[in-house]
């Protein structure tokens, strides 16, 4: 993939309509960002669609870039996932629940999570602070898109005590990162 | 705004809000009213971003795989397409049968050119203008060389018998006309030395809302619709 600050460059020429800065971005970003669909929705024609609406976004909305801090794959992957999880609780409820048995067996083993986020060291050094069900449930809600619902029933908890897990497994997290 | 589920009632109601929207698991129904609020609400935004910046190493766990090239296609159909009306030669198909391997050849080499060619002068500045509770926005692009503010009109109309001006504002200095801003899709304003030096050393841009004619009093009268930081592109 392109280096961070020619992704930077293209979103910024995307942001004054220019568009073969739009194709070399989609083709430096595109596969990253169908892994990021692909992995929410599991399902390829969804995935697809999501790819398209994520694109389209980044046409519109390329300027929103200029006066945000985060990186430039970071504010991308955001697009992806906010896309990809729209779309995913439009779905009925039903078929996600079923689903949720699939998405625990997508969980990267421990040393190939640790080969693909040398970056995230830090993240993973809080959320080794974590109690790991509850770790697990946040890289589930996060990576795979799972929701309350499917997390409660995954953890076999009932749903208000995932949710308390969650929102204090991620002040904890902000209080490690911070520290 | 009500909530059910009690965000209000915690003294970090936003912080939590913020995170378990980054995170995916907040309510369905509530996703698209926080997405508009993103949009509206400067520090709700920021938290978000802030959110979306410390979660972002667990996007390492996103592998990434080719999407099909029809992808691609379908897109540029959904975004560039023109009015359905007479189909362009490029899209006629006898044309493409017409030719032999070696013109399409040649045909794909031409297409694929543009993105060989190179980037325009890497020492351009940009910046979006948008503000809170403003329609107003402006694509900035800014040539030091030439001192030359581009400024691209998105979105946002100035009011009835109103003029939209140009500042420059140094940090901890008071603000500076740059101008009239003339009403049109892109206008170009040149920057005096003296207000280059300010963007040099970090000056950003903000447009208001004045009187036909500006600022009577050569200091910002109108609300600030609009302000932004230069980036280098």
């Amino acid at each position: 993939m392109a280096p961070v600050d020619d992704i930077a460059k293209l979103i910024l020429r995307v942001a004054l309509r220019d568009r073969a800065a739009f194709d070399a971005l989609y083709t430096a970003t595109s596969a990253k960002l169908f892994g990021v669909c692909l992995r929410v929705l599991r399902d390829r024609g969804e995935a697809e669609e999501a790819l398209q609406d994520v694109f389209v976004r980044v046409w519109t909305k390329a300027d929103s870039f200029a006066v945000s801090a985060l990186s430039p794959l970071s504010w991308l992957v955001a697009i992806a996932r906010n896309r990809s999880i729209d779309r995913l609780r439009q779905r009925r409820p039903t078929t996600s629940i079923d689903a949720a048995a699939d998405i625990a067996t997508n969980e990267p083993d421990p040393e190939r999570r640790a080969e693909l986020s040398s970056e995230g060291a830090r993240i993973d050094e809080c959320m080794d602070e974590l109690e790991p069900a509850r770790a697990a449930a946040v890289r589930a809600a996060y990576v795979d898109g799972a929701s309350y619902a499917e997390l409660a029933a995954r953890h076999g908890v009932p749903l208000n005590t995932m949710r308390t897990w969650l929102r204090r497994s991620l002040m904890k997290l902000k209080e490690c990162l911070e520290r | 705004m009500s909530d059910p589920r009690g965000h209000e009632r915690e003294p970090e109601g936003d912080e939590l809000l913020a995170a378990e929207y980054v995170l995916g698991v907040l309510d369905p129904a509530m996703r698209p009213e926080i997405a508009a609020r993103i949009d509206r609400d400067r520090a709700f935004a920021a938290l978000v971003e802030a959110w979306t910046a410390r979660l972002s190493p667990l996007d390492a766990a996103y592998e990434a795989e080719l999407p099909p090239t029809s992808v691609k296609a379908a897109l540029d159909r959904r975004l560039f397409a023109t009015a359905p009306g007479k189909p362009s030669l490029w899209s006629s198909l006898a044309f493409w049968r017409s030719l032999s391997a070696a013109a399409v050849a040649v045909a794909a080499f031409v297409v694929v050119a543009p993105l060989l060619s190179p980037a325009p002068p890497a020492d351009r500045l940009v910046a979006s203008l948008a503000a809170d509770g403003s329609e107003i926005r402006y694509v900035v692009v800014y040539d030091p060389a030439e001192g030359d503010v581009s400024l691209n009109h998105l979105a946002g109309d100035r009011a009835e018998g109103r003029d939209f001006e140009l500042w420059v504002i140094e940090a901890g200095k008071a603000p500076v006309s740059a101008g009239i801003i003339a009403v049109g899709g892109t206008i170009h304003i040149v920057l005096p030395p003296e207000l280059a030096a300010r963007i040099a050393a970090g000056a950003v841009l903000a447009i208001s809302m004045e009187p036909k004619g500006g600022s009577p009093t050569g200091a910002p009268t109108g609300p600030v619709v609009a302000a932004g930081d230069l980036r280098s592109i």
